[in-house]
């Protein structure tokens, strides 16, 4: 099954083809995915933890709907990065504990999102569980990107 | 993608830029010494500004040098050893000005918070361009030193030369720490993406409530956040610079590394005009900024996307890597 998709036309054409539409701009639309997402689960994670204090709580939901956005782009590109690379990603571990980290992640800002913003008015308590979960949410985006860099250099 | 310029049009910009850290420190010395005469604080202010954009210029002035050493490699009448004395020297006043750069945006960005500067962060950025003139000060001597042979007779000429002490700091050491050790590289470039991504996020909470998308709070509470930026910055400026260390070749001749320079450059004065942005300081949460304020939040974004675009495209656009 893996060894099918790596020998597909489709992987075939993402990994040889000389045009720099193929390989290179997935990988780099990946990598603005990656940027956008994680930057926004950032922000919202500071501002729980209580930087930028004046910042209005409610005033930032928006950022969620630039990470879902970006997390589209991103699953989207990523399972292009998948299926090129097939034979090699899917019995690596380190690519599997990187879609937990993410799926951590992103399990996180959907609770981070119930529990601080929906349906709430301002001024908004920022509860001691809040704070723990913007944590939990600071070190799987961190660990999910050492995880994904990781994979272009072991194994 | 055709190249924006080849070895020799980068050891002409060396020498072009090379002055500018050099007279832009000391101007920079100079006015904020005439900011206490004058008891001026504007002037003060003034003197961070130039500050910061020549730590800011001191980057291509330092990246183009490796380019010049390339190019002048193995010609006749010039010594290896001075052209690693003056990279050494080099190398450390560029650390000393991107500190001095930073103190400087942090003093201005404190000044934008709280009305006016504090003395300690005066103080700090004084000390520190006092030592940053005398670095690049030695940096440029020893630059002479590579091809003037006009300068030899002098009575001064050498005299903080190769082997009148022990430099620094060592660019080959930091090459062969990076080269030698394999797990350097890919934990650089795990931080670079983290501090990346660090970077936008703040450049995206502060511009896109420029641009009016993100509404319902104050640009002086985004304000707040722009210290996390530059901490991505550093990050990724401490990152980058192990990799040109590292392998310098790979990237004065890439001109995907070219563009990424050139849009760093603009992306830099465009947070310093951020940083310092009196239009929307005012701005209370519901409002809309000026046009000036659009604009300055669209090319933020527009060009830190640039950026990166340029940066991820290292290996492909170009030189192989």
């Amino acid at each position: 099954m893996l060894t099918t998709l790596a020998q597909s036309a489709f992987s075939t054409w993402l990994l040889s083809s000389n045009s720099i539409w193929a390989y290179p701009t997935v990988l780099t639309l990946h990598t603005f995915g990656m940027m956008v997402l994680v930057g926004a689960a950032l922000m919202i994670d500071l501002r729980l933890l209580g930087f930028g204090r004046g910042i209005p709580v409610t005033s930032i939901e928006r950022l969620f709907r630039v990470m879902w956005g970006a997390f589209a782009l991103n699953a989207v590109t990523g399972t292009m990065l998948f299926i090129a690379d097939a034979d090699k990603r899917g019995p690596d571990p380190l690519f599997w504990t990187k879609l937990t980290l993410v799926a951590i992640g992103l399990v996180t800002a959907k609770m981070i999102k119930r529990g601080s913003f929906d349906g709430h008015v301002e001024p908004v308590v920022i509860t001691g569980a809040a704070r723990r979960l913007a944590v939990v949410s600071l070190f799987a985006w961190t660990a999910a990107i050492t995880a994904g860099r990781l994979l272009a250099y072991v194994g | 993608m055709p190249t924006l310029a080849n070895g020799a049009d980068l050891a002409h910009l060396h020498l072009l830029l090379n002055h500018f850290p050099t007279i832009g420190t000391i101007l920079g010395l100079g006015l904020l010494l005439l900011s206490f005469g004058r008891r001026n604080e504007h002037l003060k202010k003034v003197s961070f500004e130039v500050l910061f954009l020549i730590a800011l210029a001191t980057l291509p002035v330092y990246v183009s040098g490796n380019a010049a050493a390339e190019a002048l490699k193995g010609q006749a009448g010039v010594s290896a050893a001075a052209i690693v004395a003056h990279n050494d020297a080099a190398l450390g006043s560029f650390i000393m000005m991107e500190i001095t750069g930073f103190f400087a945006w942090l003093a201005l960005w404190r000044m934008r918070r709280i009305g006016r500067l504090t003395t300690g962060l005066t103080y700090t950025v004084l000390v520190l361009t006092v030592l940053t003139v005398a670095a690049v000060s030695r940096a440029a001597l020893l630059g002479g030193d590579i091809r003037h042979p006009e300068i030899e007779g002098g009575q001064y000429a050498g005299l903080f030369g190769a082997g009148s002490g022990p430099s620094f700091i060592s660019a080959l050491a930091i090459k062969n720490f990076v080269l030698q050790h394999p797990f350097v590289w890919p934990t650089c470039e795990t931080l670079h993406f983290i501090g990346m991504s660090l970077m936008f996020g703040v450049l995206m909470i502060v511009n896109l409530r420029l641009l009016g998308w993100l509404r319902g709070m104050s640009f002086a509470s985004v304000h707040r956040l722009l210290p996390f930026g530059l901490m991505g910055f550093g990050i990724n400026f401490i990152t980058g610079m192990f990799f040109f260390i590292a392998a310098a070749e790979q990237y004065t001749q890439n001109v995907a590394f070219h563009w990424k320079v050139v849009f760093l450059m603009l992306a830099g004065v465009n947070y310093l005009v951020l940083t310092v942005y009196d239009e929307a300081w005012a701005l209370p949460a519901s409002a809309e900024a000026p046009l000036s304020g659009k604009l300055l939040g669209g090319s933020a974004l527009v060009l830190s996307v640039c950026v990166m675009y340029f940066g991820r495209m290292l290996p492909f656009i170009g030189n192989a890597f």
